[in-house]
């Protein structure tokens, strides 16, 4: 362990050594360029990863080939720990959801934050939306908590880990109209909302891009959206705020970060490479496909955005009673 | 009629050169990456997404479920010949595959594991396109206390799959079902049997225990008893290399167990194919007229599981494509791409896009015929595999064990952690305890524990919830009547046996 810590600093300073020996040449990747999920195949952000690979590859912005990593296990700790051993390393990216802010804060083992590692952009904010059945008695966010109210632990809602979204937003709006329902964790989405389709759940936080086929189909009613803004696909579904709830928005965010210690020259060939991605019509329509909201930052912005979301999500975890280990 | 009408249009869609050819790919892939332990089909169609995603959807849907139901295939082989099972729904197949290997008819279990797989597939097709949404909106009525109920009804198979001793067959499950808890648990965040290790957070994979305790087990306890040369008797001429009029016979009630229990099991979301084929196997020993012989190498305990694997395929993919909702993870790249192509899947998707829908249906029926005359020439020359002497052919079980290991996660921890499994697995046998059921409690073990908490959750500690629903209550007294049977049985010998002696 220690001998693999001096190897990473020993080659840390060498690569820095090298990056002064030449600072006029700028950098372009030059060989299989490596971009990592913290999950399997088929994950969110595996399919995102795989996403924004194909787009590359299409529109030619890479010079070279790209292929995704799945390092999986210890709910992200792995990937994050991974990344961190490869210091300065130039040809290896990740994936970052709101996992990497989260881990650090309630694992003991987690061995980095977000602030060490090097951030490069972020792309997106999913959005998120309450949906209950369409035959479910509630026609509003108002009814659903009034009925919470009325029966207290009664009223269900499914949804994944404790960590994760789903729970949070739902500590958050029962602090803030004083009522309580459970939470029901289930692994995977599809299960989640098989739940709800089913009736053995009342109420579910769901993807606008999932939501809107239901609601089609005349099988789900949307009770509210999560965010401060309307969804733009979404005219007629009201805010949170908007319907007199005084909660913080939790956005999901994702985008890409690089190892500790990237070169400065390495650091804006990436930047710029999300950049000039962000601007094809390709990219705009898979950010409009996908009902994402387009989050993209970059530089000063991006690092103000990964010290605010960590706060939040501190306030957020340990107002959902959820141990903080630092 | 107006399915005949569909189909017909589907063929036009499927019989495409263009689409043959993307269906060829998939299956031809397919029976590649199922023949290689360890490699998923869900890796490979994500290894492909980018690539999909620039074809049409039609084709790229073909090639995608080609992948898909083509692994399903190939994943029987090295169960039969080296008892590596090379996916998680093989393990039932090593059972009475590898034995039949051992008794010189390697041969016929490979083609009888294609032949199933070929009926199987076709009818999981079949009730895809005849009863996907009356069976999809059936299985949205599983809430947690039916899944509960449904792996109850999965570990009562322990009686089933018990050789001479059930406690020893009882314990073997229990060890399986505490293998089962290691790892970060979902409802409270909290980690149990970790030893603060991050490579153990979450959980043994499935395939390492798999593989460390059927193959390596069964290896070490091959050094250490046989001498050398060549273990197995492999008959000259093809016809001993291929199933025989007698063995499709005892076989024909396991096609169909298998594939009506394949299909509604897989239309389940996150039941998985693993649990499918260890009830058909249940099943058919329970029904068989020769459950004794079960373990020892009979065709149907090999025809019954991989049907059951292959016809939950076309259960999968009800629910994705009725419904919008993925079951599995291969399903959920599936997705992913239906969203790429710019469609929208939901409950509306056969609706608005007939000719993906109909063209994939269609190229699912071509697919399975590809399949089977990819497979069914392969048999003899696989089956030479076991002519190798051992000195050949341990190293090389060993070396596919490793790599299949390996290329699950791509972790070392892995490769030592399946030495630990096979000293387990060899301890197991020099005791005479039956791996399989270990096997069984670490699958079923944490999808039942998580089917318990979410109904005590919903019920708010209520334990009626679990036996008060009708589906639930039907699935627990089949549970009891699977558990009882034999103990009547044997009540029965001993009743005969005491009548014998007052006579």
């Amino acid at each position: 362990m220690k001998t693999r810590r001096y190897a990473a600093a020993f080659s840390a300073v060498l690569a820095g050594m090298f990056l002064i020996a030449a600072p006029a040449q700028a950098f372009t990747p030059d060989r299989t360029i490596e971009f990592m999920v913290h999950s399997g195949p088929g994950a969110g952000n595996d399919v995102f990863a795989r996403a924004v690979q194909g787009l590359l590859e299409k529109t030619k912005l890479a010079p070279q080939t790209i292929q995704v990593v799945n390092k999986t296990g210890g709910g992200g700790l792995v990937a994050m720990s991974y990344l961190n051993e490869k210091k300065a390393e130039t040809h290896l990216l990740a994936v970052f959801t709101s996992v990497w802010f989260v881990n650090p804060q309630i694992r003991k083992k987690a061995k980095v934050t977000m602030q060490e590692l090097t951030p490069l952009a972020r792309l997106i904010l999913e959005p998120a939306v309450m949906t209950v059945r369409s035959d479910s008695p509630y026609k509003t966010a108002k009814e659903f908590f009034a009925a919470a109210k009325a029966n207290p632990g009664k009223l269900k809602q499914s949804g994944g880990s404790l960590s994760g979204r789903d729970n949070t937003t739902r500590h958050l709006l029962m602090k803030a109209t004083g009522t309580e329902w459970q939470f029901i964790s289930m692994k995977s989405g599809g299960e989640r909302v098989a739940a709800l389709l089913g009736g053995h759940v009342d109420m579910y936080i769901m993807e606008p891009a999932e939501a809107i086929e239901q609601i089609r189909a005349g099988k789900v009613r949307v009770l509210a959206t999560l965010m401060n803004k309307r969804i733009p696909s979404m005219p007629d579904i009201s805010t949170l705020r908007e319907q007199g709830y005084d909660v913080p928005e939790i956005p999901q965010a994702r985008g890409f970060v690089g190892p500790p210690g990237m070169a400065a020259d390495v650091k804006k060939y990436y930047v710029d490479l999300f950049t000039r991605m962000h601007g094809t019509p390709e990219w705009q329509g898979f950010v409009k496909q996908n009902l994402y909201e387009d989050g993209f930052l970059t530089g000063q912005g991006l690092d103000k955005f990964v010290d605010e979301y960590t706060q939040t999500m501190r306030g957020i975890l340990k107002e959902a009673g959820i141990k903080l280990v630092r | 009629m107006e399915i005949i009408a569909n189909l017909m249009n589907g063929f036009a869609v499927a019989l495409d050169p263009l689409n043959l050819v993307w269906c060829f790919l998939g299956v031809f892939f397919g029976t590649v990456v199922g023949i290689l332990p360890g490699l998923g089909p869900s890796a490979t169609v994500a290894l492909l997404l980018p690539l999909a995603a620039q074809m049409n959807p039609t084709g790229g849907m073909i090639m995608m479920a080609g992948i898909y139901y083509g692994a399903k295939y190939g994943g029987s082989t090295t169960s039969i010949l080296l008892n590596v099972p090379g996916e998680s729904a093989s393990v039932v197949t090593c059972i009475d595959g590898f034995e039949m290997a051992k008794n010189g008819r390697a041969g016929p279990a490979l083609g009888i594991a294609a032949i199933s797989s070929f009926v199987a597939g076709t009818i999981g097709v079949l009730l895809l396109m005849l009863v996907a949404p009356p069976v999809a909106e059936f299985a949205l009525r599983f809430g947690p206390p039916e899944y509960f109920a449904l792996m109850a009804l999965g570990l009562s198979m322990v009686v089933l799959l018990a050789g001479k001793s059930l406690i020893k067959a009882l314990i073997s499950m229990f060890i399986g079902l505490w293998l089962a808890t290691i790892g970060i648990d979902m409802f409270t965040d909290g980690e149990r049997y970790t030893f603060d290790t991050v490579e153990l957070m979450d959980g043994v994979n499935f395939v390492v225990v798999a593989i460390g305790t059927f193959a390596i087990g069964e290896v070490l306890a091959n050094l250490i008893s046989t001498s050398g040369g060549q273990m197995f008797e492999v008959p000259k001429g093809v016809r001993n290399l291929m199933p025989n009029w007698q063995d499709l016979k005892d076989s024909r009630f396991a096609f169909v167990n298998g594939s009506l229990v394949g299909f509604f099991v897989g239309v389940l979301p996150g039941a998985g194919s693993t649990i499918a084929s260890f009830v058909s196997y249940g099943i058919e020993k329970a029904v068989s007229r020769r459950p004794e012989k079960f373990g020892t190498g009979v065709v149907e305990g090999v025809a019954a599981p991989e049907a059951a694997n292959n016809s939950e395929t076309g259960g999968a993919l009800v629910p994705l494509l009725t419904l919008g909702i993925p079951g599995s993870a291969t399903t959920a790249i599936l997705l992913a791409a239906l969203i790429m192509w710019g469609m929208r899947p939901g409950p509306l998707l056969i609706q608005d896009y007939p000719e993906m829908f109909w063209g994939l249906v269609a190229s699912m029926y071509i697919g399975n015929v590809m399949l089977l005359i990819l497979n069914l020439p392969l048999v003899p020359v696989f089956a030479q595999i076991l002519r190798l002497p051992a000195y050949v052919l341990y190293p090389l079980i060993l070396g596919v064990s490793i790599i299949g290991v390996y290329s699950v996660d791509h972790r070392l921890f892995d490769c030592w952690l399946v030495g630990v499994f096979g000293l387990l697995g060899y301890l197991m046998r020099k005791l005479e305890y039956p791996a399989a059921p270990l096997i069984l409690g670490l699958v079923l073990g944490d999808l039942m524990e998580n089917a318990v908490r979410q109904s005590l959750m919903m019920s708010r500690g209520d334990v009626s919830i679990l036996y008060s629903r009708p589906l639930a209550a039907v699935m627990l007294v089949l549970t009891v009547l699977v558990l009882v049977g034999p103990m009547f049985r044997r009540f029965e010998i001993w009743r005969l046996k005491a009548a014998e002696q007052d006579v």
